[in-house]
Parts: C-alpha cells; sequence; structure tokens
C-alpha cells in the first residue's frame, strides 16, 4: 500500500504531462494541414528528395510519415502510394526513410518530457534517414 | 494514435476550422484514454517489480545487450512494451527506472525508430512494401542509431569537458 500510492498518483501524472502535449498537438495539426503553404512545399522539398531518390508523387505520403507517423497517416500514405502507383523502388525508398524518420514531432516531445534530449534524438533519426536512403538510392539504380 | 485523418484524401473537401478543432480535440481524447489505459497500469507494475528478484534477474539476463548501447538491463522491458506496444508503453516503463539523460535521449532514440512493430508492419505491407523485411530493417536500424548515439554522445562529453563547460545537451 505504500508503494501502490505513489505509484499510481506518478502514472496519473505521467499521463496529465502526455496528454497536454498530445491533445494540443494533434488539434493544432488538424487547425493548420490544410493550409495552401502545404500543398505547395512539393516545389520547395523536390530537389531534396531527388537526392534520396524520391520523386514529387512521393512527397505526400512521405511528409504525411514523417511528420504524422505511420499508424496515423496510414490512410493517406496507402491511398497516394496507389492513386499515383509509385514504382516498388520508390516504394522501398520512402518506406525505408520512414522506418528511420517518422512521427518526429509527437515521439520526440513526449521523450523531452521525460528528460530526454529532443535535437539528439532528431539529429541522429534525420541524418541515418537522408544518409540510408540515399545510399539505398544509388545501389538500387532507377530502371 | 488512430486515424481521424486517415480517410482524407488530399483532394476532399476542406472542413471548416471549427470542425477542424472538433476532430483534433476528440482525437486527441481518444490517444489520451489509450495513453492512460496503456501508462498507468505498466508505471504502477513497474513501481512495484522494482527491487524485487524478478526486475533484477531480468536485468542481469539483458544487462549485456542493453550494455551495448549504454542502457541498463531492466531497459529491456521497456524495448518489449515499444516493440509490442507502443511508445506511452515504453515510456510508462521507463520513467519508474530512473534513467540518466543519455539513457532517455537513447531509449527515445531507438524506440522512435522501432516500436508498434506488429500494427506498423502491416500497415507498411499494405502499401506494397515487404512489411516483414521492413520491419527487421527498422530493429537494425535502431541499433545502428543507438551505436551512433552513443559515439556522439561520447564525443560530445569529452569535447565538452575539453571546453571545461558543462557537460550537457545539444
Amino acid at each position: 500500500m505504500d508503494l501502490l500510492l505513489p505509484a499510481l498518483l506518478g502514472s496519473l501524472k505521467l499521463s496529465a504531462k502526455l496528454i497536454l502535449i498530445i491533445v494540443p498537438l494533434v488539434t493544432l495539426f488538424e487547425v493548420l494541414r490544410y493550409l495552401p503553404v502545404f500543398r505547395r512545399a512539393g516545389n520547395v522539398v523536390e530537389p531534396m528528395m531527388r537526392g534520396v531518390g524520391l520523386t514529387r508523387d512521393a512527397a505526400i505520403p512521405l511528409f504525411t510519415g514523417i511528420f504524422l507517423g505511420i499508424a496515423y497517416g496510414a490512410g493517406i500514405i496507402i491511398r497516394v502510394a496507389q492513386q499515383k502507383g509509385l514504382p516498388a523502388r520508390e516504394l522501398f525508398l520512402m518506406g525505408l526513410f520512414l522506418a528511420t524518420c517518422h512521427s518526429v514531432i509527437e515521439d520526440i516531445l513526449i521523450f523531452v518530457v521525460i528528460g530526454g534530449n529532443g535535437p539528439a534524438i532528431l539529429g541522429v533519426r534525420l541524418g541515418l534517414a537522408v544518409f540510408l536512403t540515399g545510399l539505398m538510392a544509388r545501389v538500387w539504380k532507377p530502371a | 494514435m488512430t486515424e481521424p485523418g486517415a480517410n482524407t484524401a488530399a483532394e476532399e473537401p476542406i472542413p471548416d476550422i471549427p470542425t477542424r478543432i472538433r476532430t483534433g480535440l476528440s482525437a486527441g481524447l481518444e490517444t489520451s484514454l489509450k495513453i492512460i489505459k496503456v501508462s498507468v497500469p505498466l508505471y504502477v507494475a513497474v513501481t512495484l517489480l522494482k527491487g524485487t528478484p524478478f526486475l533484477d534477474l531480468l536485468g542481469e539476463v539483458f544487462a549485456p545487450v542493453m550494455g551495448i548501447f549504454g542502457l541498463p538491463g531492466e531497459a529491456a522491458f521497456a524495448f518489449v512494451a515499444a516493440f509490442l506496444l507502443n511508445l506511452y508503453a515504453a515510456i510508462a516503463v521507463i520513467v519508474p527506472l530512473h534513467l540518466t539523460p543519455f539513457q532517455v535521449t537513447q531509449c527515445g532514440l531507438m524506440m522512435g525508430v522501432a516500436h508498434n512493430l506488429v500494427v506498423e508492419g502491416g500497415v507498411l505491407s499494405t502499401t506494397g512494401a515487404r512489411g516483414g523485411v521492413l520491419t527487421l530493417c527498422r530493429i537494425v536500424i535502431a541499433c545502428a542509431a543507438g551505436l551512433l548515439l552513443r559515439g556522439l554522445w561520447g564525443l560530445w562529453e569529452t569535447a565538452a569537458s575539453w571546453a571545461a563547460a558543462p557537460p550537457g545537451p545539444w
């Protein structure tokens, strides 16, 4: 009993902290995500995407995954991938990038809340994703 | 998190702002319930198990593997929670273990790459990519990222101590 009460309190405090991060974040995202800025962002990122072997068609699923995460963005990722008929090579490269670097805002914030170093996590994930995808894009040449 | 935006195609009509706020709040609320359901029991369980022979034994068994990444053996329990469930479950395990800032960062990095493997593996395979291969890739990448961070963090602390600045975050 001496242990149980503090444990319960601690767990509720942790949940409250996480909820205070998540609810505003998700709400803000829903409000902002239809802004035309995001639709036009494709032009800006295109040269960068070419470096890792991806074309514009992959931009929406890629950025949905990077910011929202794979489970949350599943509907958009699957639909766009099928609509645009992304070739196997691009699907693989996109999958590799997203495996290393997805849901960056939420995942990193919740670890910052419990004492982690956000820039370190983001830096290593992003750097590794660009390196691995860029490497594989050169190994697997486009047909 | 689950899919309030999941059924929205890029071309669909744009909902007005109050609708968007409602969508966001209800998605947030749904996630909150999920967080409480998973973190309260896990947090309490780990707190009660801490200091018992069970957790000590588990720690000893996994100490050699976890040690590679600069983590204590008990962190293995957090990895199981992250792989099978999600990051909230992992965090509920990590907090009662009282890890150092480096160790929390290391967990955040490695688990950020590899978590929720069952569900997300399914999603990835429906895009046409091979789910099993990518899941394996994620575990390998997580290990690579862990080694990389351990090396970089060591370098950073060395550099910081040379500059006679307090070692710490970037």
